[in-house]
């Protein structure tokens, strides 16, 4: 180019500032190149810390840190690893952001001003441990243990929430990962076969993949995406049943865009036609399954033009679904979710997904549902107790039985709400929360502050100031999970046809805590020093606790570190079915407690003219609301856009890229707004966006009002009747652009 | 030689690990980026319902348009192979195209930071950090460098190690036997300019779907170089002297400022 060549002669005498820049300059011995003193170094050169165990969720990859003068620079997976290998996630690797936050909690501090609109006073531990344990053990002596409620999540939650439960002795303990999450699908599993089946699918080597509104990539957990990816890449076929078409619908095979709520109607029917037309599993029926013929007797309405009404999807699409899932039985791996508290039906869901794996044989087989065999270390915590069903809200004592018969372990919450609230049956006047954020993972944020606004006393122990610690009297700052010991973190290979291998390892801190920040086993110890129960005290320190731990695996600290933080052995082969293995495909104690004894299909209510139902999921950058102020995160994903039906979309003459609020069906608007995605990736009668947005706290300076809280949308009830769990997908919206409610009939 | 990175669509799940490591690694400042995942999707395609992916980062161009527009004066640099040890001298502005790895490079000390550069890739994968503004530019231009440091110290570049879907590859196009170019062989394509050709090394491979959708969406143009030019010409020629001028006479104002606020102060007092 003539033009550069004269234009650079001209412009030589202009920049010959340039050259004489006096900066000291770094030459790279390889090839001579000088590096400026201006390029970032890269973190090759800085000193690897090992022993890191990611809790940016709750998978918890195995990490290293990059440590320069003290500073944590980076967090790369442990090379060591057989589970996430050098591999993290986009949270995993914002985990610095986390740690080194400026809004970060600093220092114990006393809200003098409101709950709800606090005013914060920083004092000093000694005082807010006296506060703390003299406040809860004054509801103690006045009201009981069971004057305590605790709200508790995460690695650093559990000494403590052992301390209330089993020491203290209450029963009021809700955890959001079972009663807004899990829950149901552990205990629907283990009315079927004895066991929660975690998400231990084989899916590496599986013939067909089988989802339920599973969408993995914005869902992301490393190994179980590493085990998803390797199975597609072996050429197992997708199928997906999404509203939505997810991330995983858009890798699928087929796409079932399923009616919300309708999940179980379209497995029976899958079901019903495998029995009558014999495609299921007779050996495994016989050997491994009871109540077949009351099982089949119960689905047997359900043929495919019923449930493809019902669905609102084509017969012979299930049809090609059930014929996939027969010819690749028993290879074929039946995801039980995760996230499954959705509509108030959901324990028949995951009955039915555990019926559906029995009756294509599918348990302990290449290709299945195959819990590995992991290694045994046993925890270390705060001695059990008997405390009796006396004060346990979930137990109806003029019947001498439980309310929800198959709740998960904890009182739903709900039940401790109204308890709380009303007062009744007994007054629940103290409130401990841990880690948790019940105002941003619990529907119905009015009740949950009507909780707080009932007690006498309130204490929260996080790293961040999330929106429930607006509420709290004394507000603790703990050691986020970069910095302290505690979870040890156990398994095997991800790929069960590889050499079977099984690694133990132990969370421990790659930098030193700064500020005021303690961890859990000090503050809860203290705790129990103050309400009398020094002698439980069951460790000194958290260091004691994890090395206690490891001693029943013939470890120590100092012996993982010797081993770069991974103690790795050899494992054992995970198939082949145990002989007493019994999938009850008729349970008659769920039929003796009024629930059907098979699964059933329990209708939801339907949406209301003018609205659709809000649907939420994950974000692959956010986990909840816990990462929403970490500016690394916030910047790949600021704000939530609500997915909006393309033709719904023009007919209410909303484009890509509109702001809009929203209102439900109660009259709740949201708080902030966010931008509408418009597609025709997503049914007519629905909408969707990302969960945990929208912090209303404004100590939150990255988090705060950016994009919609959709838990605040989510006002109206629906409880699972078998666990007592929430339901959060029967809460109705219309959108809002410019002040003008718009009416979203499809 | 000429480092390449293949992306497979087929495995990206989308998930930013790639984005946030190379934060990490090169301390890119929010908002800018070295690389970015872009979603695409969900729309009606030919071939259906379709979304994927874009994870872009710098193509390391076989004639990259970035580096011709850099101003600076150019100088003679020697470059070396790491693996012969062979040499090579060549005339360099302050970006340049590696005659051994075929990366294209940033000699930040001598860069202006015009940001013609920047405005010259099709792919936008430059940016200038005003952050680091000194006395002879307006900032400093970044890029990814396919982790060029890291690289010759043997390890992966920072986003490929930390990939949880194993969806990025990296390596020597030119070695036949290697993982890219075996990708190149089943497809791997680059995002090709529509109106030239300048050779991206950085190449997707993915369904007839998703290739189809990201092709569509993302294929680039060559940028305007008419504006490139003169904001070049103009940045280079004008802006240090007026910034030396401007220093001179801000100096000028905030000192007589600064004496009239002590002296006023004094009298206060």
């Amino acid at each position: 180019m003539a033009f550069n060549l004269t234009r650079r002669k001209f412009l030589q005498t202009a920049s010959l500032a340039a050259a004489s820049v006096p900066l000291s300059k770094v030459v790279s011995a390889n090839t001579g190149v000088s590096k400026s003193a201006l390029d970032a170094t890269g973190t090759a050169g800085d000193k690897t810390v090992v022993g890191g165990i990611c809790e940016m969720c709750f998978w918890r990859c195995q990490l290293v840190g990059k440590v320069r003068d003290g500073r944590l620079m980076k967090l790369e997976g442990n090379p060591k690893s057989i589970d996430n290998g050098t591999a993290i996630c986009a949270r995993g690797n914002a985990g610095i952001k986390l740690l080194y936050d400026v809004d970060r909690l600093k220092y114990p501090m006393k809200n003098v001003g409101k709950r709800g609109e606090p005013k914060w006073k920083r004092i000093s531990w000694k005082e807010a441990l006296d506060e703390c344990g003299s406040k809860l053990k004054s509801t103690v002596d006045k009201y009981g243990a069971h004057g305590i409620c605790v709200f508790p999540h995460g690695a650093s939650a559990k000494y403590p929430m052992h301390y209330f439960e089993r020491t203290v002795g209450t029963h009021n303990v809700s955890e959001a990962s079972f009663f807004q999450c899990r829950g149901i699908r552990d205990t629907a599993y283990v009315a079927t076969i004895g066991k929660a089946p975690g998400e231990k699918i084989d899916m590496p080597n599986t013939k067909v993949l089988f989802f339920i509104g599973d969408h993995l990539g914005e869902n992301v957990h490393v190994s179980h995406i590493k085990q998803y990816v390797q199975g597609l890449q072996n050429g197992a076929k997708l199928i997906v049943a999404d509203p939505r078409f997810s991330a995983a619908a858009a890798k699928a095979d087929i796409w079932v865009q399923i009616k919300p709520g309708t999940d179980t109607a379209y497995m029976l029917a899958i079901m019903n036609y495998l029995v009558q037309n014999k495609k299921y599993d007779a050996d495994f029926i016989e050997d491994h399954t009871s109540g077949f013929e009351e099982f089949s007797e119960a689905i047997k309405g359900w043929t495919l033009e019923k449930a493809a009404k019902e669905c609102d999807i084509p017969a012979k699409q299930i049809k090609e679904v059930a014929e996939m899932l027969a010819a690749n039985a028993p290879n074929v791996a039946i995801h039980p979710g995760r996230h499954v508290s959705w509509h108030g039906n959901d324990f028949q869901r995951e009955r039915a997904l555990a019926c559906l794996t029995g009756i294509l044989g599918a348990y302990y087989v290449k290709g299945g549902w195959v819990p590995a065999k992991g290694p045994k270390v046993k925890g270390v915590s705060w001695a059990k107790h008997d405390h009796g069903n006396e004060f346990n809200l979930n137990y109806n004592q003029e019947e001498d039985e439980k309310i929800y018969t198959n709740n998960p372990p904890g009182t739903p919450t709900d039940l401790i709400r109204d308890c709380a609230i009303s007062g009744k049956p007994y007054p629940i006047k103290s409130c401990v929360v841990w880690g948790q954020n019940p105002l941003q993972t619990i529907p119905n944020q009015q009740k949950m502050k009507d909780l707080f606004n009932a007690m006498d006393f309130v204490m929260c122990v996080d790293v961040m100031p999330t929106d429930v610690t607006a509420w709290a009297d004394i507000l603790l700052p703990e050691k986020s999970y970069l910095e302290r010991h505690d979870y040890i973190k156990k398994g095997t290979q991800w790929d069960l046809s590889k050499e079977h291998q099984q690694y133990i390892s132990a969370r421990m801190p790659l930098v030193d805590p700064m500020f005021e920040r303690k961890d859990q086993v000090y503050i809860t110890n203290e705790l129990a020093k103050r309400m009398g129960h020094s002698d439980a005290i069951p460790v000194n320190t958290i260091e004691e606790m994890v090395d206690k731990s490891l001693a029943s695996a013939n470890l120590s600290l100092e012996k993982l570190i010797a081993e770069d933080g991974i103690h790795i052995q050899p494992g054992k082969d995970p198939y082949g079915i145990p002989e007493d293995f019994e999938v009850l495909l008729f349970n008659d104690d769920l039929e003796d407690a009024g629930h059907p004894g098979a699964p059933t299909y329990i209708p939801v209510e339907e949406v209301p003219a003018g609205y659709a139902r809000l649907l939420y999921g994950r974000s692959p950058v956010h986990t909840f609301n816990r990462s929403q102020n970490n500016v690394w995160l916030h910047n790949a994903m600021p704000d939530n856009p609500v997915w909006l039906n393309n033709e719904v979309a023009a007919k209410v003459g909303l484009v890509d890229g509109d702001t809009v609020g929203f209102v439900n069906s109660e009259g709740v608007e949201s708080e902030t707004t966010t931008t509408v995605k418009v597609t025709p990736g997503i049914r007519k009668d629905c909408v969707y966006m990302y969960h945990g947005y929208g912090s209303a706290n404004p100590l939150m300076t990255i988090g705060v009002g950016a994009g919609v809280d959709d838990q605040a949308l989510i006002t109206k009830l629906a409880i699972d009747p078998e666990t007592g769990c929430h339901g959060m997908r029967n809460n109705f919206v219309k959108l809002i652009k410019n002040g003008k409610v718009l009416d979203l009939s499809a | 030689m000429q480092y390449g990175m293949i992306i497979d669509l087929e495995r990206c799940v989308g998930c930013h690990a790639c984005t946030i490591a190379c934060r990490a690694e090169w301390e890119v400042p929010v908002p800018y980026q070295r690389n970015w995942v872009k979603r695409l999707g969900p729309t009606m395609t030919d071939d259906g319902m379709a979304a994927t992916y874009y994870p872009g980062l710098c193509n390391h161009c076989d004639a990259p348009p970035c580096v011709d527009e850099c101003p600076a004066d150019q100088v003679e640099k020697t470059f070396k192979d790491a693996k012969s040890g062979k040499t090579k001298t060549m005339t360099v502005s302050a970006t340049w195209k590696d005659p051994f790895d075929g990366s294209v490079q940033v000699d930040k000390d001598r860069c202006l930071g015009c940001g013609a550069c920047a405005d010259a890739c099709p792919y936008g994968a430059r940016y200038v950090n005003p952050a680091m503004a000194d006395d002879n530019s307006e900032g400093k231009v970044d890029k990814c460098t396919y982790c060029k440091p890291r690289v010759e110290q043997g390890l992966e570049p920072a986003c490929v190690q930390t990939c949880i879907a194993d969806a990025r590859i990296f390596g020597d196009l030119d070695d036949p036997n290697s993982e890219v170019a075996k990708y190149v062989k089943k497809g791997a394509k680059g995002l090709e300019v529509s109106d030239g050709k300048i050779g991206p090394n950085s190449r997707y491979y993915g369904t007839k779907k998703d290739m189809g959708l990201l092709f569509t969406d993302y294929t680039p143009q060559l940028a305007d170089m008419g504006s490139v030019k003169r904001r070049a010409m103009m940045a280079s020629m004008v802006k240090p002297a007026m910034r030396k001028a401007k220093d001179i006479g801000m100096l000028g104002i905030a000192g007589a400022l600064l004496v009239k606020g002590l002296s006023e102060n004094e009298n206060n007092k």
